[in-house]
Order: structure tokens, then C-alpha cells, then sequence
């Protein structure tokens, strides 16, 4: 006998059925604070590996904004480190040259980033699959001669070098055990899960969602899909702007390769690896690529690369919605378990 | 009388196949006027045509006065032109409740708001839950579309229209596949609209036009055939000839 109360769908959980459906998907409130909490404990657990959590968190942010072009606008993207990169250099430019407190140097990288995906936001998104795709890797091309050619202000190829960040909110300096980087990128990472889920709950974000579903159907309410689009791209630029800006500050440095074809595809493989439109997934893909690398190129630096892709070919073949679509599965496999006892 | 929907020569060729021709009407305010014509006579076309969905290879629209040939799609709505489609078109993830809070917020212009949050904008909660009301989706409210009834996206997809408040309603075969239980709702839902509102139904099931409509259009092979109220239609022996004639037939 199979009623409707038994079926392994979040509606039967008392407590879900009476919150909207994007609530449910990222793991209620859970999803946020557990990134938090994670994140603090290997603060304790790790303090030699510092260095690599601030990548990390720095990166999951980056992630983070690939989510919420690809995973809820459905758009293709292999430029998204476009954006980073532009934001990486604004961060960097602003406080080599006039100030270096580190949330100027975020808002700096923001603005760029923003500035940057609305511009060739409004011209590429017109098109579609892969004309889209070679168009936003052409973008990150441009962006990155750019900055090649810009060598008074970037340093060309040698990178832009000598930011040294003001102290956080004139108190935490930045010590050289990358305590302070890493808590600062940490909360950084917080606060931008904290934007990113306000906004996909807010009518735009449920505008985005209809838009990657069926751009049609929105123009039958009158909505128009492009202008959706362009405005996703440009806010995930600005998360992507301050993930870049928040690498200058906890790194010290800019290179070209912050705006390369290959940070975007590897980003491509966090986020689905992680799983798309969780917003967390992209936390936990990131972390689990860059845990990966780590430690699998410490003890076998020439095969390091086949074992991520064996593991990707693995997680797309078995887990289709990434690690956190098994996290899910498995929370509610244990919630159906307390629901019984 | 206001003219609110004035089409005029409207044609449409796809390659060398003609599928509409010459096609002139007009809807008045509060007219309830139904399309009918055989399968493939060229109605979703008209449809497809008058909303923007397609160009037209001749003629042209005019809502309430003003020309909206070249109109994109998405700006006749917000002039007041909704339609429905003849295949439920929805959002496959998103719940009921979900497609008219978009439909509402979209009407009023408020979806450029990033920070708020979707529970909190004002009146929406209470408008939404009186067009589920309305088509009696309340129980239904929070289930994804993809694992909804076939019948009950049918009523979604008229509310969805009715979220719009149109001055011209074009519904593409609103009962089709609806059980018959429940057509009485969609017929229901339309006797509440507003009188001065202009609607255009196209259905086959002539219980359903002949309790809806004060005058009915006929097309056949992309041309009018004829149109007229409702008793001159069925007296009209062209109409019986291509369609009520070979619908009998078929039975
Ligand atoms: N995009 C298209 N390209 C080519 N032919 C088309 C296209 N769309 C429709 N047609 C043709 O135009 C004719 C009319 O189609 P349409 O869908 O408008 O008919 P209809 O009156 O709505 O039929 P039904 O009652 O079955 O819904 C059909 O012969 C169809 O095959
Ligand atoms: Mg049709």
C-alpha cells in the first residue's frame, strides 16, 4: 500500500509542506549555517592547511556565481572568470593605487565585475548553446589580453603584485599564518550564500527560474527573457567580482591566468561535481575538487588529473545532480527513518 | 461599441504552404466569441499570429486602436492581449502556487525586485489564493506542475491567464483535455470575468461553444468560411458541410 504520506518526496514532511519549494531544495536553513560551522571547525581541525581553505572559500564563492547563471538561468557559460578576473584586477589596481581597505577592494571588484557581465551581458545574450558558449569564452579572451596589454596598471604577464591589505575594519591584521585571510574570506563566502539564496527567493529569482525553463512561456506573461538574463548575468558578475577581489585580498596577488579559459571549464567541473542550482553545491563541489587535487597531488603529482576526471565521470554517471543531490537523497532517506520510529 | 481587436487581411505562409489567408475580424468589447474549424484549419496559427508568437507574411493588428503587427510577443501582453495554450505550457519544476505568484508579480512589473522576498510582497498572497480558489487548485497549491493531473494544468493554464486581468482572452481549446467534471469549472471561471472583456475561444466540443459563445467564426483551410451567431452558424449549410457535418459523420 503506497498513500501519498509514503512517498520519499519532501511533501510529506510536516515542516516542508508549508515552505515554498526553492526553500526545500537547498536543505531548508540548514544548508548555510552547516557551511559556517564546517568552515569554523577546520579552522581548528586544519590551521597548517589555511593557505588552501582561503582558495577554497575564495573559489567557492567564484563557483557560487557560475551557479547562478548556469543553475538558475540555464545559461552556458565558459567566461565566467571573466568577471572574476576583471574583479581580481579592480580589487588589485584600487589598492596598489589609492586604497587598500579590504572592503573598498571587495566593493571595487563587485562594481567591475558587475560593470563587466552587464555590458557583454546585453550584447552576447541574445544567442544561445554553444554561439553563447564560444561568445563568453571569447569574452574571457578579451578580458585577458586586456589585461596582457594593460601592463602599467596589471603587470602583464608578470601579475600585479604588492596589494597589501589594510587591516579588516582597521582591527584583524593580516598575520602571516593566513589566520585572518582565511576568516575574512570565510565570511565573505557567508554573507555571499546569504545574497545569493535572498535573492533566488525573490521575485526575480523565481522570474530567472521560469526563464530557464521555458523563455516562451514568460513572453506569454510579458515578461521579457533577455532583460531576466542579462540582469542574472550581471549580479552573478558582481558575486564573481568580489570572489576575484576577495583572491587579491587574501592572496596579495592578480595574474592573467585569473581571467583564463581554464579557471571558467574548472569552475564547470566544481559546480557540477557539486551539483547545480543548490547555491551549496557549489561549496561542496569546490571543496571536494580542490580537497581532491590536494592531496592526490602531494602523493601522485602526474596522475592527479585522471582521478578527478575519473571521479567526475563517476559522480555524472551515478549521481546526475552532483554530490549534493546524494547528500539530499540520503537526508531524506534518514528523515523518513525518524518520521517511521 | 469599442473595437478592441481589429485583424485585417492577416495571412501566413510557411514555404509554400499557405496556412492562413485573408483573415479579417473584430472583437468588441464583452463579445464571447468562439473559433471553431476542423483539425489543422489554421486556429492555433491565428492564434500564434495575433499574439506574436509568429510574424504574419500579411496584414495587420490593431488592439484597441492602436497598430501591433510588429509587436513583440511579450508587449502585447502587457497592453492586455493574454492567451492560452492549446498544450498546457507550463513550468515543470515550479509549483501552482509558484506560476501565479510569477504571472501576478510579472503583471504588475515587480519581479526587478532582487531582495525581497517573494511571501512578503504585499497582496499578493490574498490574490493568489483567490484565482486558486477560483479554479479550485487550492489543494494543489504547492505541488510541482511536471506531477500534476493533466486536467488540473488545464485550469492552471486559464488562471495563469486570468492572473494577466486581459482586455482581450484568446483560449486555445481551454477544455481540452479536462474531464468533463471539470470543464463545467472553466466555463464557470469565464461566465465570472468581467463583462466588458473580449473573448475569443476556440473549441471542438460544441456543448462547450454553444453555452459559451454569443457569436461564432468559422475557418476552414486558413480562410473565414463565415461567421454569425450562434443559430445562424448551425442553419449555415458550408458550416455543416466541412465541419459539423463530417464531425457527425465521423460519430
Ligand atoms: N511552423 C509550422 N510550419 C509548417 N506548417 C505548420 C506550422 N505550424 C502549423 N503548420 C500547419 O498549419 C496548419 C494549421 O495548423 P494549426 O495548428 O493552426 O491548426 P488548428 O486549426 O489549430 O488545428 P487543431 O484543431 O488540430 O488544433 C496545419 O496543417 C499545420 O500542419
Ligand atoms: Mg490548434
Amino acid at each position: 500500500m503506497t498513500s501519498v504520506a509514503e512517498r520519499p518526496d519532501p511533501m510529506s514532511d510536516p515542516v516542508s509542506r508549508h515552505t515554498p519549494p526553492a526553500a526545500r531544495r537547498d536543505l531548508g536553513w540548514i544548508g548555510i549555517p552547516l557551511v559556517a560551522a564546517v568552515g569554523l571547525a577546520a579552522y581548528w581541525l586544519l590551521p597548517d592547511d589555511l593557505a588552501l581553505l582561503t582558495r577554497i572559500a575564495a573559489s567557492a564563492l567564484f563557483v557560487l556565481s557560475l551557479d547562478l547563471v548556469l543553475g538558475y538561468g540555464g545559461i552556458a557559460t565558459l567566461g565566467q572568470a571573466a568577471m572574476f578576473g576583471t574583479g581580481a584586477y579592480a580589487a588589485g589596481i584600487v589598492a596598489v593605487n589609492w586604497i587598500n581597505d579590504p572592503f573598498a577592494m571587495l566593493a571595487a571588484g563587485g562594481i567591475a565585475g558587475g560593470g563587466i557581465a552587464l555590458a557583454t551581458g546585453a550584447l552576447i545574450l541574445h544567442a544561445r548553446g554553444l554561439t553563447l558558449l564560444m561568445l563568453t569564452i571569447a569574452v574571457g579572451q578579451i578580458v585577458q589580453e586586456v589585461a596582457n596589454k594593460a601592463r602599467d596598471w596589471t603587470g602583464g604577464s608578470d601579475g600585479l603584485s604588492g596589494i597589501d591589505p589594510a587591516p579588516v575594519l582597521g582591527l584583524f591584521r593580516f598575520d602571516m599564518f593566513g589566520r585572518t585571510s582565511y576568516l575574512f574570506a570565510l565570511a565573505v563566502l557567508v554573507a555571499g550564500l546569504l545574497v545569493a539564496r535572498r535573492i533566488m527567493r525573490s521575485p526575480f529569482g523565481l522570474a530567472c527560474r521560469g526563464v530557464r525553463e521555458d523563455p516562451l512561456r514568460i513572453s506569454a506573461i510579458g515578461g521579457s527573457p533577455k532583460s531576466y538574463l542579462v540582469a542574472l548575468y550581471a549580479v552573478a558578475g558582481v558575486f564573481a567580482g568580489v570572489a576575484g577581489a576577495l583572491t587579491a585580498v587574501t592572496s596579495g596577488i592578480v595574474g592573467l591566468d585569473s581571467a583564463g579559459f581554464p579557471w571558467s571549464a574548472e569552475a564547470l567541473v566544481m559546480l557540477v561535481l557539486g551539483g547545480t542550482g543548490r547555491l551549496y553545491g557549489a561549496v561542496i563541489g569546490t571543496a571536494a575538487f580542490m580537497g581532491i587535487h590536494h592531496i592526490l597531488a602531494a602523493s601522485d603529482p602526474f596522475h592527479w588529473m585522471g582521478f578527478i576526471g575519473l571521479f567526475l565521470i563517476g559522480i555524472v554517471l551515478f549521481l546526475p545532480g552532483g554530490i549534493a543531490s546524494g547528500l539530499e537523497r540520503l537526508g531524506g532517506l534518514l528523515r523518513r527513518k525518524e518520521d517511521r520510529a | 461599441m469599442t473595437k478592441l481587436l481589429e485583424v485585417e487581411g492577416l495571412a501566413k505562409n510557411f514555404g509554400g504552404l499557405q496556412v492562413s489567408a485573408d483573415i479579417s475580424m473584430t472583437l468588441n468589447a464583452g463579445d464571447r466569441c468562439a473559433l471553431i474549424g476542423p483539425n489543422g484549419a489554421g486556429k492555433t496559427t491565428f492564434v500564434n499570429l495575433v499574439t506574436g508568437v509568429i510574424p504574419p507574411s500579411a496584414g495587420t493588428i490593431r488592439l484597441a486602436g492602436r497598430d501591433i503587427t510588429r509587436l513583440p510577443a511579450a508587449e502585447r501582453v502587457r497592453l492586455g492581449l493574454i492567451r492560452s495554450f492549446q498544450v498546457a505550457r507550463l513550468f515543470k519544476s515550479m509549483t501552482v502556487r509558484e506560476h501565479l505568484e510569477l504571472a501576478v508579480l510579472q503583471r504588475d512589473r515587480r519581479t526587478f525586485r532582487l531582495f525581497a522576498s517573494v511571501g512578503k510582497v504585499a497582496g499578493l498572497a490574498d490574490e493568489v489564493a483567490g484565482l486558486l480558489d477560483t479554479m479550485g487548485l487550492t489543494q494543489a497549491a504547492h505541488t510541482a506542475v511536471g506531477s500534476l493531473a493533466y486536467g488540473q494544468q488545464r485550469l492552471l493554464e486559464i488562471a495563469l491567464a486570468l492572473a494577466m486581468k486581459p482586455k482581450v482572452l484568446i483560449l486555445d481549446e481551454p477544455a481540452a483535455g479536462v474531464p468533463h467534471s471539470e470543464s463545467q469549472r472553466i466555463l464557470d471561471a469565464i461566465d465570472r470575468l468581467p463583462e466588458d472583456l473580449a473573448v475569443l475561444m476556440i473549441e471542438h466540443d460544441m456543448d462547450l461553444v454553444f453555452r459559451f459563445a454569443r457569436t461564432i467564426v468559422v475557418l476552414a483551410q486558413g480562410r473565414l468560411l463565415c461567421s454569425g451567431t450562434a443559430k445562424e452558424i448551425v442553419a449555415d449549410p458550408r458550416v455543416r458541410e466541412v465541419y459539423l457535418g463530417s464531425r457527425a459523420d465521423a460519430r
